[in-house]
């Protein structure tokens, strides 16, 4: 901007700041610190902030009008992040010995989750590359908040060290090529206040060849590919990314699932349908990833099944119909802020809703007639509410969003015929912010993560990649370049 | 006394590139008759903390002008190109 500045920071997320100031090649800038601990105790009206900012006042003042020093002006400095060379050795009595100075060591410098790893020795590495074609010098994006190079190799690195196997490794690759699509916001799930976490849906063939659980416990512990592919992405983008709870990962609770994320497949025998992959322009018989972002630290909305009591698929979607209207129609209002980010709508408002579904209960939604775009259909009708019940406040929120672009324009009709006397006013702006996978097993429970339908550092939260290149499994070994799709 | 073992690992750390250091703006010598840019993502506790400190600005430098945007978390470079010939000064806070 070529003007003088200054940033208030609290002091919990000082080393955030000074963290990011370095990410872009500003490490001079000021910043004005204020407590946490009062800030926001004392935020919620003028009255109590006055004697906060009266305190902080000067130190302000002073930022602005105090000469910069030399180190302050200094451009003749690189910035680096230098994490040190390409290998690194261990010397101890014995193996064993080895492994656990290894382990004390990369947690100690930030760079494992915390729990045990397997070391990735060349040798290791070298077997996880078998699993896949891709050159290990080929760079397929950059991991926030640091911009991160993700190549091959560096994700195969972190795959060994999760505990993978090579015939997991495309997988691996498809997840992180979804995360670190330029359109992805991969920023809000690593690094936010929220403690947003992801979901990570592995559909089509390769997942039974992976021996991937999606029966019953698909979201729990004891079964390698589901819990080490979600550990491998933890890992890489944690280690390319460079994020730490606390210093730049200002995630406050933590996410629920910290060190696998949610990772599960479809439940391709049981499902009565397509695949989810299928209705967003890929081949049934094609092997994908889906990553989304969720919500944070009580993620889920169960609408029941199971063994608890009986159920009916229709007492089942009233239940998911009645969750959506009561969490989504508060957003009413929302609606006409124009977002946090710089998307209309971004990171407040209308939302994304993850339907898992048990295959029993699509198979009975199957016999009513229902496939997943009819039930998206059925579901986002259903959830419309009577204009005559909302309030002005809603009305206000709603016919803003037209104006300002929250509702885009391809959906504006259908919310200017919608918002009058008679009319039904959707809750969703759209029924592809509804998304149904089919996993579990029988008994089995249908529940749901919902995220916003726009994040608010980029413009998608939701993609489904292709795997490919693959070696060990007839599945995913298309080759050429990957088509993402996003919604 | 036993032979040491080795163990010889890859760095799974991203690189970064390299980038080189920007310096700030050149400070202002004094506020009086600037113009003060104050700019956070509208979270109703930051709006508070900006009101009082605009008050506090305009009775020491009653020739001050302010110049406040409720803006998104992130200010675009766009935006940002925009705001500058409108300002001398800025105070930026983005947060909840």
């Amino acid at each position: 901007m070529g003007k003088p500045g200054v940033f208030i920071t609290c002091d919990t997320f000082a080393d955030d700041a000074e963290s990011a100031s370095r990410d872009n090649a500003m490490p001079g800038v000021r910043r004005s610190i204020i407590k946490s601990s009062e800030f926001y105790k004392l935020r919620g009206d003028v009255k109590t902030i006055r004697p906060l900012v009266e305190g902080v006042f000067d130190n302000i003042i002073d930022a602005i009008t105090t000469p910069l020093t030399l180190d302050e002006a200094d451009t003749a400095r690189e910035i680096k992040d230098d994490d040190g060379p390409d290998e690194i050795t261990i010397t101890a009595e014995s193996f064993l010995a080895a492994i656990e100075e290894l382990n004390q060591q990369f947690v100690e410098k930030r760079w494992s989750d915390g729990l045990p790893f397997i070391p990735p020795t060349p040798e290791r590495v070298k077997w996880m590359l078998s699993g896949t074609t891709r050159s290990p010098h080929e760079v397929i994006g950059r991991v926030n908040p640091k911009q991160g190079i993700a190549t091959i190799e560096k994700i195969a690195i972190n795959a060994v060290m999760a505990g993978a196997r090579p015939e997991y490794l495309p997988v691996i690759i498809a997840a992180m090529e979804a995360l670190t699509d330029e359109y992805f916001d991969d920023l809000h799930i690593l690094v936010s206040a929220g403690s947003f976490s992801l979901i990570i849906v592995v559909s089509g063939p390769i997942a039974k060849e992976l021996n991937m659980n999606s029966g019953i416990g698909f979201l729990g512990h004891g079964w390698r590919a589901n819990n080490t592919i979600g550990r491998a992405v933890r890992l890489a983008t944690l280690n390319i990314g460079k994020m730490w709870p606390g210093a730049n990962d200002m995630g406050l609770t933590g996410r629920v699932n910290p060190h696998t994320f949610y990772t599960f497949a479809e439940n391709a025998d049981l499902s009565p349908w397509q695949p989810y992959h299928a209705g967003r322009g890929f081949k049934a018989k094609d092997s994908t990833v889906t990553v989304a972002t969720i919500g944070g630290a009580s993620p889920m909305q169960n609408f029941y099944g199971g063994m608890i009591g009986t159920w009916t698929a229709e007492g089942i979607l009233d239940n998911m119909v009645n969750d959506i209207i009561r969490t989504d129609r508060g957003l009413f209002m929302l609606w006409g802020v124009k977002g946090v980010g710089q998307y209309p709508g971004s990171g407040v408002g209308a939302r994304n809703h993850f339907i898992i579904l048990f295959p029993e209960l699509a198979a009975e939604l199957k016999n009513m007639g229902y496939d997943q775009k009819s039930l998206q259909d059925g579901v986002y009708k259903r959830t419309a509410v009577r204009y005559e019940e909302l309030s002005p406040a809603d009305r206000r929120g709603i016919q803003t969003g037209i104006e300002i672009g929250v509702v885009p324009a391809e959906r504006k009709a259908v919310f200017e015929a919608a918002l009058k006397p008679g009319g039904m006013v959707p809750v969703l702006i759209s029924p592809e912010n509804l998304h149904f996978f089919v996993a579990g097993g029988a008994p089995g429970c249908a529940f749901s993560f919902s995220y916003f339908r726009l994040p608010p550092y980029n413009r998608i939260a939701v993609m489904t990649r292709l795997v490919t290149g693959a070696t060990l499994t007839r599945a995913g070994v298309i080759e050429g370049k990957n088509v993402p799709y996003g919604a | 006394m036993s032979e040491k073992v080795k163990l010889e690992v890859l760095n799974p750390r991203g690189v970064v590139e390299a980038k080189q250091a920007n310096a700030p703006a050149p400070r202002l010598t004094d506020l009086a008759g600037k113009r003060v840019g104050l700019y956070h993502n509208g979270k109703p506790g930051l709006d508070n903390f900006f009101t009082v400190f605009e008050e506090l600005l305009k009775n020491k430098y009653p020739t001050v002008k302010t110049n406040l945007i409720r803006g998104s978390f992130e200010i675009t470079d766009k935006d940002a190109e925009a705001w500058a010939p409108q300002i001398d000064t800025f105070v930026y806070g983005v947060g909840d």
